[in-house]
Formats: structure tokens, C-alpha cells, sequence
């Protein structure tokens, strides 16, 4: 508790002068509404005096009012402002963490609890700020004028009266107590019901084919029942609060009717003084029943704050070097070895790939090899072993240095809801010929041709308006538009036909011939002319080699070539 | 293909809003808890009450027993309010349990709603739409109706109560005093008026703003790999500081809007005082009215005043939680187009038809034609090979026999029927379709496997273990490292694509399909693996009809039948010799 809260006022920091003027308005505005009372309960035991002006009067009572007008304007509009800048300043401060860190990061956290995070969680801080933290001032503020103002008209009275303020107090403290851990829950509910939703909508395809809709639906109310148990349980704790607190304020204005009533009868007291005391608990009950709203506001914040916090105090982020130089496109492994978890991906990997060279990577399903291309191009980090580009450690390379020479065609097309110009020239480069270039070679030029807005044509949600095969073309054009001098193509010639595949290789080696290539795949054929063919099973490498060398001296390169052959 | 794509709200655009219908179709919603909002008006009726009486019996006491010094009777009255209160506290406590648990089930029966109403969708409704607003339309704008009904709906029905008990109880108890009361009333009708049409406006493009902002952090999350490898940080950044702005903007103007008539409501509040202060002194003076009576009418000018305020605010709650409904609501209008027919235009199909395409003509814009009139027919038994080059339309028209999309015209028949005959269950239990993206829920690959299979509605590793040595499975399952039991999710890089497709063909082969279409369905399997998927489908009953789409020869040689399919046309290859050299000929032109 104290902790999050703690955190909290951390993040107010920046703002404290906005939030300095808040609180000076507010003030401002709440101590002018302890006065009106004075002001009526002035007039009602002066009327029938002498020097009664009722002119007097109006003219206090408006001018006051005109004022609490300005003042409560201001006060609103600042409340605003400074919720919505700490919303938009702590989001950006969440992306821009979020944005430095690797791959792992975003993956281990998950994009479902990121999103909430940023949304849920960030919109309960927000509210927090607008509705809680003026409103405990203004409570305060309020609850301590009315508190004097009660002493100075009757201290005996008074004391009575302000017994109930240590009582809410503890009603207060006791409920804290419990209801942390539902709000954490409440979110951690929140995350799943993401996550239900994205994957369902995502595989909605299968869904459909396999018309598995009532298991979705299914799988939803279980998280939704959840949600709304828990939403029950905190209803609950803050049922019975305000019920409490308005019984004890009512409790008041009995004891100031009775008590009031004798010390009038004794002449200690006047009607005006009962008046103006009724105003003033009825001032001093009300932002304690605010209290009690704001107080589930502020509880919920807490807990949202601490799910920031886990993410704007992660250490580290994505370490890259310094070095910025031109690569020749030399790649070497050395002894590298890389596990999740418990699992081994990779064991001892060693191999040389020479600058311009082609080199082939082959294997079963699940042998590591995607692996092996997220490794070189530093997206992933090896728990043993070197990983050299031109006999430089990969991550000793300024990012950008290595973003802009080396092109990595991912098995599976990720393509942004943007123009296909954008997606292929995704790196934001001005160079038109090397794009020209990088569509031709991906053998793209006659399909834009064929779409009405050509190159701006908007890829719609997921690439949904593509084809498999132009998808994958789209992210080979997008790596070769930065120029590589690296080229790794995973199991690119999955998803284009014979032609399509002989036609890109051609003109690959007429517009890139030079650079070094890198290809997983599963066809020999392909590959038979590669200046090395890598063989891996389950993380080891097997067997390196040319084509011809391979089939003297692996047993298990023989075996594939020939079943290969066989079914071809 | 009908237009599936929900609207965005711009600043220049009206939507247009049927009021009568939002509402009335709210009116559903609130069904099982008919008698839970009985009770809670009930316990709102009787805390108005209380409150409506209370200043009047404290007036009354003052006048009554202070002035005429009567103590005992004043004690008696202590306990008649201490009575009165306990009921207030009763009722309120009453008030608050029952409308919140009305806002939870409401909220549990919109989401709910939401989200079956989105899976009844086709698959266009996907493709049209972001995945982030979607989540936000599921989550965050049911949350703002929840709010509405377990807080602001609360408190505006207490509030309006004891606004119109107090309103007819001071006008019989002193009509021109109240009418000074209520003048400023007047005013705050007009304001409010005013203020409401920005109010529903502005909550609009606040909603929606969040929402893009939802779909930006949700796109470049998922692909955050690219965004590292082009080292296009900046990207996401900049997208998202765009999305940030634009809702910042949208968040403030909606908060001013929205907090704007509070200050007047007070405003409008202390003038009523003013007003009762000093028209009630020129009464006293007069002789009209006792203080008593005065001092009674300030507190009932507050407890006039401060519901009107509260009301104000939760007013602009109602904007918000409206502005929520409107966009849920645009889901729940959609209706499906792939709607289960009764009729069925005969075509005269032969015994051993399986799957007849009629004259199909398919677009997915309605203007690039995919498919041109194209006849086919597959029989029972045959293995059929689709080829031809990228983009030519052989996915779309296996995703056309499974029923994802319907034809523009013409008519698929499955065994002899139209296909928009069948219902969703009859279709999946016949059709077994592997895709070309493979798809993969959070659990273990047991799970996986089984994933919308009839015959495990629970999960039961005993029989999905026999079935799969029965059916020559098993051996694929010793692909992931801890077999059955692997744990893998959707995101992580540690399950590989091929990895994928096993699960996806062992998915499909444990349901037993008449006809099993395969896209792609092993392209980044390796051979080894692939010879062994090939054995398995050997195995398969020699009724199964196979339709594969594929690019590797391999996978085609086993085929009865080879059809080209190229710009619109699908045409038979005779041989896979002459397919071969159709394909080197055709020019691509997608």
C-alpha cells in the first residue's frame, strides 16, 4: 500500500507546480464556500436589528458567488488538463520504455497485459488524478474549514459534533485492508479477457471452419464470470461504506438539534449558530461521503500503478554496440548455445559463412534454425558462444548500422496496416531506385501495376487483401529495400511457386550478386549449387558442406537427398 | 462482400442516431434484472422520502419546542429522526447492493453479447476491422455502461426523486418563496441544452480516439520483431505519440465539455440561495413566513440544489456511457451474409460428387474478379491438386469450400445439396480444411489437437493418445519436446511454424473429414516429416476426398487430377508434366 502510493506521488513530480495551482484554486474556491454560510446565518440573526441592510446582503452573496464561479471554472479546466498531460505523458513514458527493450521483453510480458497496461491501468491512474486527488484536497480542505468553523461558534458543540471524524476514519482504514488484492485480480482478469478476445479474433478462420464459435464463447464467460464475481466482491466491501458514513452524519444533526436546542434554551446559543451549524456538518459529511467513492477510485489506482511500475522499472533494455562501419558479410558462430527455459534450442552451433557467399540452411521442423537467423541478426541474445559479423560480436554493432546492412525475410508475414510503399520501404529511406529495385527483384512490379492505387494501395488488418505468396514477397522486397549486405531468407520458397522461385533467384543474383545469402529451407534442389549447406537436427549441427562434399561424407544428407529425389 | 467495417467518428461526421431504437433494444439488456431495479427504486423512493422530510422536521422542532422551550418533546423527536435515519441507511445500503450488482450483470451480459455477436460473424468482419478497437469496444465501452449503471443511473434516479419530492413539497408549503427557489432553474435548462449535443459529440471522438489508440499499441506489439530488426523504434513511437495526441486532444476537449457544468450548477445553486435569503427576510418582515420556515426552505434550497448538481455530472457520465452504446451497438446491428438457406436451386449432381462448383463468381472488393464463372467437380474418393501461380486464386476458392465466403453468383454443392444449406456443424464435421496460416490457442498441444472437436468436449489424453496411435499420429506428437503436454502459446518464437502445421494436420486427420482441403498445409514441414504426413494420408479411408494445394511437385504427383488455376480460370492439367510447363508459361499477374 504504502509503496504504490508512494510511487504515485513520484509520478506527480513533474507537475507539482500545475498541481500547486490546482490546490490553490481549489482552496480558494472551498474556503469561499465556507464563508456563504457565515454570510446567511449573519443575515437571519441581524434582520431585525437596526443597521440591517438587506442591499448588503445581495451584494455579498452574489459577488461571493461570482467569484466560486471563476474559480471553480478554473479549477475544472485545470483538473483536466493535468489528468489528461499525466495520461498522455505515462503513456508515452510506458511506449517509449517498452520501445527500447528486445524482443524477449515484449514477449515474456505479453502484448495482452502491455495493452491493458497501457489503456486500463493508465485510465485508472487518470481518473484517479481528476476525480481523487483534488477531491481528497478539496475533502480536506473542507472537512478541517467546517471543523473550525464549528469550534469557533461553539467549542462545546463542536467537540460533539467532530467525534465522528476519527470514526470514519477507521471504517476507512479497515476497508483498505481488504481490497487490494481484489483490484490486482480484477486486472489480472482484465489481461486474460484480452488475450480470449485477440486469439479468437485472430483465428477466426479456424474458428469458422471448425465451427468452434460455442467453445470461444465458452472460454469468454469463463473469464467474464470471473470478472464479474470479482466486480461483485468489491461492490460489496464498498456497499455497506456510505450507508455508514451518512448514518453517522445524520447521527450529528440529531445531536446538534438536541444539545443545540438546551444550550439555546440556556441561552449559550442562537438560532443563527444552528443554522450555520447544520450547513457547516452537512459541509463537513458530504466530502466524507466523497471520500468514500473517491477512496474506491484511489485503491484501484494503486494497484494499476504497480503494474506501471513493473514495467517503467525493468532494468536493462536492448544493448546494442557503437560500431558503425560498411560490413563485407562475413558470419561466423562459434560454439553458440541457446535455450528457453529448460529447453535447449541450440547446442555448440559452430560454423563461417565468407562474404558473399550462399550458404543453406537444412533441417527438420523445430531444429532451431529460425533461431539461428534471429541470433545473427541480434534480435535474440545466445546464452553461450559468439555470434561475428566481419569478426565483430553482432550486438557490438550500433543498431542502426546493422539494422541498415542486413535483410531478414521472416518466415511468417508480418505486415503493418500501412501502404505497401510504406511496408516495403518500412526503414523510411529516400532512395527511389534502391525500392524500384527491391520491388522488381521480389517480382512484385506486375501485381502493383494490376491495383488501382498501385504502390499506395493500404494493406488491410493482418494483410488480410494478399495473397501467402505476395505477402511473402512483400517482406522480401521490404529486407531488400534497405540494401543488405546480408541476406536471410527463411523458408522463403515455402509459399511461392516453381516459377515465381526461379524467376526471384535470378534476378536476386542480377541485383544483389554480391552479398551474402542465407536461406533455410527444406529442398535440396534449390540449393545443390550453394557454396555451403549447413544440415542441422534438434539444435546440433550435423553435417557442413558443399552439395557434393555432403553426399560423400553424410549419412543423413544421403538419406534426405535421396528421399528427396525419390518423391520428386 | 458486404461492407463490414464499423465506422469511425470524425469531427465532421453525424452518425445517425436512432435514439428510440438504442434505447428500446437497452430495454433487452436489462430483462432478468426487472425485479433487482424494482427493489432499488423502491429503496430510492423511500431514501427521497427521508430526505424530502427531514428539514421540514427539524424546522419545525426549532420552531415548536426551541422557541416555545420545550425540552422533553424535543428528546421525543430526537428518537423519531434516529428512526428516520436508520431507514435511510437501510434503504441506502439496499440501493447500492442491489443497482450494483445490476451494473456487474449487465456488464457481464454486454461483453458477453458483444462477443458472441462477433463470433456469429463471417470472416470479412475480420479482415475489415482493427483488433485493437475491437478489444476496446469489448472491454472498455462495456465498462463505461457498467459505470453508468452501478453509480451514475443510481444516483440520478435518488436524485430525481428528491429533486421533484422536494420541488412539490416546498411549492405546497410556500409556493412564492419556492418559485424563488427554482428560479435560476430556468437557466440551467438552457445551458444544459446547449452543452448536451457537444457533450455526446465530444464523448464519441473520445471513445474512438482511445480506441485507435488501442489498435496502434496492439499492431505494433504484436510485430514488435520487425519493428527491432529495422530498427524502427522511432516508428513505433512516433505511431503511437500520433494516437497519443489525437486522444489526448479528444480526452481534454470531452473532460471540459463534460466538467463545464458543474461551476454553473453551483452558480446557479448560490443564486437560488441568494434569492430564498433575502425574498424570505422581506416575508419574516412582513409577516408571511416564521424562521423557522426560512431556515427550512436554505436547507431545502440545498437539498434542491445539490441533487441538480450531481445530476449534472452524471449527465455527462450519460454522454459517455451513450457514446459506449453507440459504438457497441454498431456490432450488435451486424448481421451475418452467410445465412443458412432453406432452398436449394437443384443441380443435377452425379453419385459420386462430392464438392460441385456452379458458374462460381467470386470478388473480395467487388470489382478485382478471383474467380470467373468457374465449374468443377471433385469425386469421391479422388485426390485433386490445385496449382498455379501466387495470387491466382486457389486459396480463395478452398476457403469457398469450406464455407468462408459465399459466391458473388453461382452456387457450391456439397453432396448434391447447396452448400448454404448445411448448418456451421454439419459443414466443419465433413469439411476438414487445413489453412494456410496456422492458428494456435494458449494450452498444451493435447489441447491444440483437439481444439474444437466434438468428441473431446473435455479434454481427455487417454483417448486422444489411442486415437492417435490408431491413426498413425503419434509419431508427430514426439515433435515437440514434452509431447502432448508441451505448453506453447500463439506469441512465443519457441513453437516453429512446421511445428505449427503438425498440429493443424493432426487437428483436422483426428476429425475425420469427408473432404480434406490442404493450402499449403506442410510447406515449411521438412521431407522427412512430410513422407510421413504423406503415409498418413494414404491411410485415410478411401472414401476421403483430398484437395491440396501446393507448390512442391511432390506433394501433387499423387494427384487423380491436377487443375491450373490462373486469373479467374481454373482448367484441368491433364498431367503433371503439362502443369509443370503451365505454370513456367503463365505470367504472373498478381
Amino acid at each position: 500500500m504504502k509503496k504504490g502510493n508512494i510511487g504515485i506521488f513520484k509520478e506527480i513530480r513533474p507537475y507539482l507546480g500545475l498541481l500547486l495551482l490546482l490546490m490553490l484554486v481549489a482552496l480558494a474556491n472551498n474556503g469561499l464556500n465556507l464563508w456563504l454560510p457565515k454570510i446567511t446565518a449573519v443575515a437571519i440573526d441581524s434582520f431585525s436589528g437596526q443597521n440591517f441592510e438587506i442591499s448588503k446582503i445581495i451584494y455579498e452573496m452574489a459577488g461571493v458567488s461570482v467569484i466560486i464561479f471563476i474559480f471553480a471554472l478554473g479549477q475544472s479546466f485545470l483538473q483536466t488538463f493535468l489528468a489528461e498531460t499525466v495520461a498522455k505523458n505515462t503513456r508515452e513514458k510506458l511506449v517509449n520504455k517498452i520501445s527500447e527493450q528486445d524482443f524477449g521483453f515484449v514477449n515474456k510480458v505479453t502484448p495482452e497485459k502491455l495493452l491493458t497496461i497501457m489503456t486500463s491501468d493508465v485510465d485508472n491512474i487518470k481518473q484517479a488524478m481528476t476525480m481523487g486527488l483534488v477531491q481528497i484536497f478539496s475533502s480536506a480542505v473542507l472537512v478541517v474549514g467546517s471543523a473550525v468553523m464549528l469550534l469557533r461558534i461553539n467549542v462545546k458543540l463542536g467537540l460533539i459534533v467532530l467525534v465522528i471524524v476519527p470514526i470514519v476514519g477507521l471504517v476507512f482504514f479497515n476497508l483498505f485492508g481488504h481490497i487490494r488484492s481484489f483490484f490486482k485480480r480484477a486486472q489480472a482478469v482484465l489481461d486474460r479477457l484480452n488475450k480470449v478476445i485477440k486469439e479468437s479474433i485472430v483465428a477466426a478462420a479456424l474458428v469458422r471452419i471448425i465451427n468452434s464459435q460455442n467453445k470461444e464463447i465458452d472460454k469468454f464467460n469463463d473469464q467474464n464470470s470471473q470478472a464479474k464475481d470479482l466486480g461483485l466482491s468489491i461492490m460489496k466491501l464498498f456497499s455497506g461504506l456510505i450507508p455508514t458514513i451518512g448514518l453517522l452524519a445524520n447521527s450529528t444533526v440529531i445531536l446538534i438539534l438536541l444539545v443545540g436546542g438546551k444550550l439555546i434554551l440556556a441561552g449559550e446559543f442562537t438560532v443563527g449558530d444552528l443554522t450555520a451549524f447544520n450547513t457547516y456538518v452537512s459541509m463537513l459529511i458530504f466530502p466524507m461521503i466523497m471520500l468514500g467513492f473517491v477512496s474506491n477510485i484511489i485503491a484501484r489506482a494503486v494497484t494499476s500503478y504497480q503494474r506501471i511500475e513493473e514495467v517503467l522499472n525493468f532494468e536493462g533494455k536492448d544493448d546494442f554496440g557503437d560500431i558503425d562501419k560498411e560490413i563485407k558479410g562475413k558470419v561466423e558462430f562459434k560454439n553458440v548455445s541457446l535455450s528457453f527455459g529448460q529447453k535447449q534450442v541450440l547446442k555448440e552451433v559452430s560454423f563461417e559463412i565468407k562474404p558473399g557467399s550462399k550458404t543453406a540452411i537444412l533441417g527438420p521442423t523445430a531444429a532451431g534454425k529460425t533461431q539461428i537467423f534471429y541470433l545473427m541478426s541480434g534480435l535474440m541474445k545466445p546464452n553461450s558462444g559468439e555470434i561475428l559479423i566481419d569478426d565483430v560480436p553482432v550486438k557490438k554493432y550500433c543498431q542502426k548500422c546493422l539494422s541498415g546492412q542486413l535483410g531478414l525475410v521472416f518466415q511468417d508475414s508480418s505486415l503493418f496496416n500501412l501502404t505497401i510503399k510504406e511496408n516495403i520501404n518500412f526503414q523510411n529511406r529516400e532512395d527511389e531506385t534502391n525500392l524500384k529495385k527491391a520491388i522488381e527483384t521480389a517480382a512484385l512490379d506486375d501485381f502493383i501495376k494490376t491495383l488501382s492505387d498501385g504502390l499506395e494501395t493500404k494493406i488491410t488488418e493482418r494483410g488480410s487483401n494478399l495473397s501467402g505468396g505476395q505477402k511473402q514477397r512483400l517482406t522480401l522486397a521490404r529486407a531488400l529495400a534497405v540494401n543488405p549486405k546480408i541476406l536471410l531468407l527463411d523458408d522463403f520458397t515455402a509459399r511461392v511457386d516453381r516459377s515465381t522461385e526461379k524467376d526471384i533467384f535470378t534476378r536476386l543474383k542480377k541485383n544483389y550478386g554480391n552479398i551474402t545469402q542465407v536461406l533455410i529451407t527444406q529442398q535440396i534442389a534449390s540449393v545443390e549449387d550453394f557454396d555451403q549447406i549447413i544440415l542441422i537436427m534438434d539444435g546440433e549441427v550435423l553435417a557442413k558442406g558443399t552439395h557434393k562434399e555432403l553426399l560423400k561424407k553424410s549419412p543423413e544428407y544421403q538419406q534426405l537427398y535421396s528421399l528427396q529425389m525419390s518423391t520428386e | 462482400m458486404k461492407d463490414y467495417c464499423l465506422k469511425n467518428f470524425d469531427t465532421n461526421s453525424k452518425p445517425n442516431l436512432k435514439v428510440g431504437k438504442l434505447v428500446g433494444r437497452f430495454g433487452e439488456f436489462l430483462k432478468g434484472d426487472k425485479w433487482r431495479l424494482g427493489w432499488a427504486m423502491v429503496a430510492v423512493l423511500i431514501n427521497s422520502a427521508a430526505n424530502v422530510a427531514t428539514p421540514l422536521i427539524v424546522g419545525q422542532a426549532i420552531d415548536k419546542f426551541i422557541f416555545d422551550k420545550n425540552w422533553p418533546e424535543l428528546a421525543g423527536f430526537g428518537w423519531t429522526l434516529a428512526g428516520i435515519y436508520m431507514v435511510v441507511a437501510v434503504s441506502n445500503y439496499f440501493q447500492t447492493v442491489l443497482m450494483g450488482r445490476v451494473g456487474q450483470n449487465i456488464l457481464y451480459r454486454l461483453r458477453s453479447q458483444v462477443f458472441e455477436k462477433i463470433q456469429s460473424l463471417p470472416l470479412s468482419f475480420f479482415n475489415q476491422n482493427k483488433l485493437g478497437d475491437l478489444i476496446s469496444r469489448i472491454n472498455s465501452d462495456t465498462d463505461k455502461l457498467n459505470q453508468f449503471f452501478s453509480q451514475s443511473l443510481n444516483q440520478f434516479m435518488g436524485q430525481a426523486f428528491t429533486l421533484l419530492g422536494i420541488g412539490i413539497f416546498v411549492f405546497y408549503t410556500n409556493s412564492k418563496l419556492s418559485f424563488w427557489m427554482m428560479l435560476p432553474v430556468v437557466g440551467l435548462v438552457g445551458v444544459t441544452y446547449v452543452l448536451s449535443s457537444y457533450m455526446s459529440k465530444r464523448s464519441r471522438m473520445s471513445l474512438q480516439s482511445l480506441g485507435n489508440l488501442s489498435a496502434e499499441i496492439q499492431e505494433s506489439l504484436s510485430y514488435f520483431k520487425v519493428i527491432v530488426l529495422f530498427n524502427r523504434r522511432d516508428f513505433f513511437r512516433e505511431n503511437f505519440k500520433k494516437a497519443n495526441e489525437n486522444n489526448f486532444a479528444m480526452s481534454i476537449k470531452s473532460g471540459i465539455t463534460n466538467n463545464i457544468s458543474t461551476p454553473i450548477y453551483d452558480l446557479a445553486w448560490n443564486a437560488g440561495l441568494t434569492l430564498v435569503l433575502v425574498m424570505g427576510i422581506e416575508m419574516i418582515v412582513g409577516g408571511q413566513i416564521t424562521v423557522g420556515l426560512l431556515i427550512a426552505f436554505l436547507a431545502y434550497t440545498d437539498k434542491f440544489y445539490a441533487p441538480l448538481r450531481q445530476m449534472a455530472q452524471v449527465w455527462s457520465n450519460t454522454q459517455m456511457a451513450f457514446a459506449g452504446w453507440v459504438r457497441i451497438s454498431e456490432i450488435l446491428d451486424l448481421k451475418t451474409d452467410l445465412e443458412i438457406t432453406e432452398t436449394s436451386n437443384n443441380l443435377k449432381t452425379k453419385e459420386d460428387d462430392v464438392l460441385v462448383f456452379d458458374k462460381v463468381k467470386f470478388s473480395y472488393d467487388g470489382e478485382k474478379i478471383i474467380l470467373d464463372e468457374v465449374n468443377l467437380d471433385f469425386k469421391k474418393g479422388k485426390t485433386y491438386a490445385m496449382v498455379g501461380p501466387t495470387g491466382g486464386g486457389k486459396s480463395t476458392m478452398a476457403a469457398l469450400m469450406c464455407r468462408l465466403y459465399d459466391p458473388d453468383s453461382g452456387q457450391i454443392y456439397f453432396e448434391g445439396k447447396d452448400i448454404r444449406n448445411y448448418t456451421g456443424k454439419e459443414l466443419s464435421e465433413q469439411i476438414g480444411f487445413i489453412l494456410q496460416e496456422q492458428f494456435i490457442f494458449t494450452g498444451s498441444v493435447g489441447e491444440n489437437i483437439v481444439y474444437g472437436n466434438p468428441n473431446y468436449e473435455i479434454y481427455d489424453k487417454k483417448k486422444l493418445k489411442k486415437e492417435l496411435k490408431e491413426d498413425g499420429l503419434e509419431e508427430l506428437v514426439e515433435r515437440f519436446e514434452n509431447g502432448l503436454d508441451t505448453e506453447i502459446t500463439p506469441d512465443t518464437e519457441v513453437i516453429s511454424l512446421g511445428q505449427k502445421q503438425l498440429i493443424s494436420f493432426m487437428r483436422a486427420i483426428l476429425r475425420r473429414p469427408k473432404l480434406l482441403v490442404m493450402d499449403e498445409a506442410t510447406a515449411n514441414i521438412d521431407t522427412v516429416t512430410e513422407s510421413l504426413l504423406q503415409k498418413i494420408i494414404d491411410k485415410l479411408p478411401v472414401e476421403t476426398t483430398k484437395v491440396i494445394i501446393a507448390h512442391r511437385l511432390n506433394t501433387i504427383k499423387k494427384a487423380d487430377e491436377i487443375y491450373f488455376v490462373n486469373d479467374g480460370e481454373v482448367v484441368s492439367a491433364e498431367s503433371l508434366e503439362k502443369s509443370v510447363e503451365m505454370i513456367e508459361k503463365s505470367k504472373r499477374k498478381s
